[in-house]
């Protein structure tokens, strides 16, 4: 097994540059998820790795070795695509045994990794059957056996999940993480869902634009975004944004929205005193408060989730959403006073986006 | 395998391309050469005479009857394909009780050579013995067999009828095509909207099928305007030239007349007036690609 | 009375008038064949004859030396389609796999000569096939239908192609293949019925060709199907109907049988290609 170093890569198509010099380190044995929304170079980046893509500028070293002109079928690297790939004029078995077959491996060999590979994936009675037989969550699993077998330095996973049912995802998501922490084979997966980014990685990723907007474990990233983009764009809800001007007065300090309003803020350096600032307060992290601690707020929508109830809420005249996990008895119109933990809330500077 | 690729994809067309450019390049070259000289009646050329083959032949009552001809064989056969093919083609597409049996019927006369058609179309219809005069005269409508291929008039109006059939299978097959694609639910949101089926028709049908009957008129006109075997099987251009149309004209002049210069020069007009057909074609294809390109980019 | 079955009465009724004029033409062919050659000329014209004569079929194989043209015109067709195939093989892979520079380009001369009609250009060809000494030859047919065909096949395949997912071979890529290995493994395998319609299409097209045919080939011995049978029709005074038709029938019948049966690969690969 082996490393994974990306150095400065950038990748363009024709005059268009879609990745902007990244620099990712992934260490061995290590599950490094890349997320971020559609077209921010996150699949380009790791076909890059697998050397599906050229790479424009910058390099990729694989162990120890620079990669940047290695075809894939010499980077010893195994990879599940989004559709799955399984070829289609092959049974199982074969499908699963193509890569040894290349390799000229001796047939004892093949049928025994087959084997194991099958039985980890419980797909054993499946082997001779062709992949147009199987159901959506069985050729994932012909997908990821066929990586199994390969004893492969790096995993490459992209968008594996994409097309399964939602149920199935989250067993198939569970699955993988046991995979690999039984295996510990270094693997990079690229998805756009930041739920399976954050159950999943060891390090999460986050991209966007073609750059890196952070890098960090998923809890280190959620617990302290280093921007706005990567604040909204991990946790669901999604965290809640109010602009105003921030109002330090000794070891207190308010935002003041455009209305007026004075929201509770948390204690930063006194040169933010009398500018804008953008005040981040996940949805998790709202109370009910009394007594004129918190704000003011009317409720529009009542979600009950089951687990919790939703409550979509004007604030200051911003829509902000807050979760509860005792069943209030919200109505639409309702007035309520929502307050928050100001350890657990941020500041970000709405210029630069970053966090203060 | 985005990038460009330089010389491996250049490598594999290019032997194709090769052929193509040698077999039909080369013949445009030499038409172009031959129409400018004069030419025996064994193809020697004997030098250049600029434009005389071409005033020859705008000077031959014969090629300005051959072109009204030709207009009018390409109008009708065009014309009247389409207008039996698009209601066709919107029955075949809805689903009804022995539709793949006709189907096939339908289709049928695209599997036969046009040369074979027009040879079986010859002895139906020929003016003693011929099974057409039998049939019509065993159903009363004719007293007397017909000699349906002996006055011109009468055997061109003939020889339409069936280029409008050969054409028809084909026409269908590109309405099929269009009316498959397209959307289900433009139906049943205009049904819930209370639209009759002649709204329908007219609303949804008709204007999404523009392109569909766009490409069958260009490609028609090109397949009727070049096809040399009903004709000549049947009649040969006759009788006394009645039923020639350019391309028959064409052939008479080359291998039958020997006036090779002449026919160079109504070969170079010919290919013109295809040459602008197909960039009318291309053009077509080109746009419907761009549009389908624009969609996928959401 | 059920909708659809009313539908499909009313149906029926609105394409049986086009359906007998279709049919027609078979009837005559099959009834001429069969008649005894007393009956051809009759008066006044009649369907009925009064005996099934099958041996107007082996007479007329040997007296219109059919046997011969069927095998120039299974030559000239096979060796034309595996040409064509040979030469758009590789083309419509590039076409359907790589970006290239002049792409664009490539693609609108392919429009523009499939739309190209030998007869245009047929003075033209045989003024070639003469410089090149190839006149009376079948290979003149051979090089000439494979170069009219290319354009067609080569967007056939291309369209056919575009719907094996490039996936399947990066997957191969990865899993160890080599570009030539991933090509005769996974893609080739995969496209082996694109190629087979593409090439039975191709195959019917030289088969049923007639123009070139005609002004190529000089020497009956060399006549294919098309050519030699009109040449029982044209120009002669006496016409041997019977021979003719029982003629078509051989000719025309397998092949119609084998396009009826692979139409729908034709509407798909022009809903997918040429038409979209």
């Amino acid at each position: 097994m082996a490393s994974v170093t990306i150095r400065n890569v950038e990748k363009s198509f024709g005059a268009m540059k879609v990745i902007h010099g990244v620099d990712i380190d992934v260490q061995d044995h290590e599950f490094v998820v890349l997320v971020g929304p559609s077209g921010c170079g996150k699949s380009t980046l790791l076909r890059m790795i697998a050397g599906l893509e050229t790479i424009s500028g910058g390099e990729i070293v694989i162990g120890d070795k620079v990669v940047n002109d290695v075809p894939p079928r010499d980077r010893d690297i195994a990879m599940v695509f989004q559709n799955y790939a399984l070829y289609p004029h092959m049974s199982i078995f074969d499908n699963m045994g193509f890569s040894l077959k290349l390799r000229k491996r001796p047939k004892a060999e093949i049928e025994a990794k087959v084997k194991d590979a099958a039985d980890i994936l419980n797909l054993t009675s499946y082997l001779d059957r062709s992949p147009a037989q199987l159901s959506g969550g069985q050729r994932q699993r012909v997908a990821m056996g066929r990586a199994l077998v390969r004893d492969a330095q790096v995993f490459l996973f992209d968008e594996p999940l994409s097309n399964l049912d939602a149920k199935l995802r989250v067993v198939m998501r569970t699955e993988i993480k046991a995979l690999h922490q039984r295996l510990k084979t270094t693997s990079v997966y690229v998805t756009h869902d930041q739920i399976e980014a954050m159950t999943m990685a060891d390090r999460i990723v986050v991209m966007n634009a073609g750059r890196v907007e952070q890098v960090g474990a998923p809890l280190e990233l959620y617990d302290s975004p280093a921007n706005l983009f990567v604040a909204g764009f991990l946790g669901s809800p999604s965290m809640n944004f109010i602009e105003g001007r921030y109002l330090r007065d000794g070891d207190t300090a308010q935002v003041i929205c455009a209305n007026g309003t004075a929201l509770p803020a948390p204690v930063v350096s006194s040169a933010w005193n009398e500018k804008q600032v953008v005040l981040g307060v996940r949805p998790e992290h709202m109370h009910l408060a009394d007594g004129g601690e918190g704000a003011a707020a009317t409720v529009d929508v009542v979600e009950p989730t089951g687990a919790n109830i939703e409550v979509l809420a004007d604030l200051a005249g911003e829509r902000v959403c807050a979760v509860f996990s005792e069943r209030h008895p919200f109505r639409p119109g309702e007035k309520i006073e929502l307050g928050w933990d100001l350890n657990k809330v941020h500041l970000f500077d709405p210029d630069s986006g970053n966090r203060i | 395998m985005k990038s460009l690729n330089g010389f491996k994809p250049l490598a594999m067309i290019f032997p194709g391309l090769l052929l193509a450019l040698f077999i039909i390049g080369y013949p445009v070259l030499d038409l172009a050469n031959t129409s400018l000289q004069e030419v025996s009646r064994f193809g020697q050329l004997r030098g250049f005479t600029g434009f005389d083959n071409f005033a020859e032949v705008f000077a031959d009552p014969l090629f300005w009857e051959s072109l009204y001809r030709t207009a009018i064989w390409t109008v009708t056969v065009v014309g009247g394909t389409l207008i039996i093919s698009l209601p066709i083609a919107i029955i075949l597409n809805d689903d009804f009780y022995g539709r793949g049996v006709a189907r096939v019927i339908i289709m049928l006369p695209w599997a036969i050579s046009l040369t074979m058609t027009a040879v079986v179309w010859r002895w139906a219809l020929n003016g003693r013995a011929g099974l057409l005069n039998a049939t019509l005269m065993d159903m009363g409508v004719l007293a007397e067999p017909i000699e349906w291929l002996a006055e011109a008039q009468l055997a061109f109006t003939v020889e339409i009828m069936v280029g409008i059939l050969v054409s028809i299978p084909f026409t269908t097959t590109i309405f099929l095509g269009g009316l498959s694609s397209l959307p289900q639910d433009s139906y049943e949101a205009s049904m819930v909207d209370g639209a009759t089926r002649w709204d329908q028709f007219r609303h949804i049908t008709l204007p999404m099928m523009k392109p569909f009957i766009n490409i069958a008129i260009v490609l028609n006109v090109i397949y009727v305007f070049n096809s040399l075997p009903i004709i000549w099987v049947m009649t040969e251009g006759g009788p006394a030239n009645g039923t020639d149309i350019l391309v028959t004209y064409l052939y008479k002049l080359a291998f039958r007349f020997g006036q090779l210069g002449k026919a160079s020069a109504i070969s170079l007009i010919m290919f013109g007036v295809l040459l602008i057909f197909t960039i009318i074609y291309v053009a077509l294809v080109m746009r419907g690609e761009n549009d389908s390109d624009a969609g996928k980019d959401e | 009375m059920s909708s659809k079955l009313k539908k499909s009465l009313i149906y029926w009724a609105i394409l049986s008038p086009l359906m007998v004029v279709i049919l027609f033409p078979f009837a005559v062919m099959f009834v001429t064949a069969v008649r005894p050659r007393d009956e051809l000329f009759v008066f006044p014209p009649r369907w009925g004859f009064s005996e099934f004569r099958w041996g107007n079929f082996a007479e007329m194989w040997v007296k219109t030396n059919f046997g011969e043209a069927l095998f120039n015109s299974l030559y000239v067709s096979v060796l034309s389609t595996a040409l064509a195939l040979a030469l758009s093989i590789p083309a419509a892979y590039a076409l359907s796999r790589y970006r290239f520079r002049g792409k664009g380009a490539y693609r609108t001369f392919l429009l523009m000569t499939q739309m190209m009609s030998p007869i245009v250009l047929v003075l033209g060809l045989f003024r070639l096939m003469v410089a090149l000494g190839m006149v009376n030859n079948l290979n003149s047919l051979v090089l000439t239908y494979a170069a009219f065909n290319m354009a067609f096949t080569i967007w056939m395949l291309q369209s056919y192609f575009s719907t094996i997912p490039r996936d399947l071979e990066e997957a191969a890529w990865i899993d160890g293949a080599s570009h030539f290995t991933s090509l005769t493994r996974i893609f080739l395998p995969l496209a082996v019925p694109a190629m087979a319609v593409t090439g039975i299409f191709s195959f019917i097209n030289g088969w049923n060709e007639f123009v070139l045919a005609l002004t190529m080939i000089r020497s009956s011995d060399d006549f294919t199907l098309p050519v030699q049978i009109y040449s029982q029709v044209a120009g002669r005074f006496q016409v041997e109907w019977h021979h003719v038709m029982a003629g078509t029938v051989l000719a025309t019948v397998p092949v119609a049988i084998v396009f009826s049966w692979l139409q729908k690969y034709l509407i798909r690969g022009m809903a997918l290609g040429a038409v979209k």
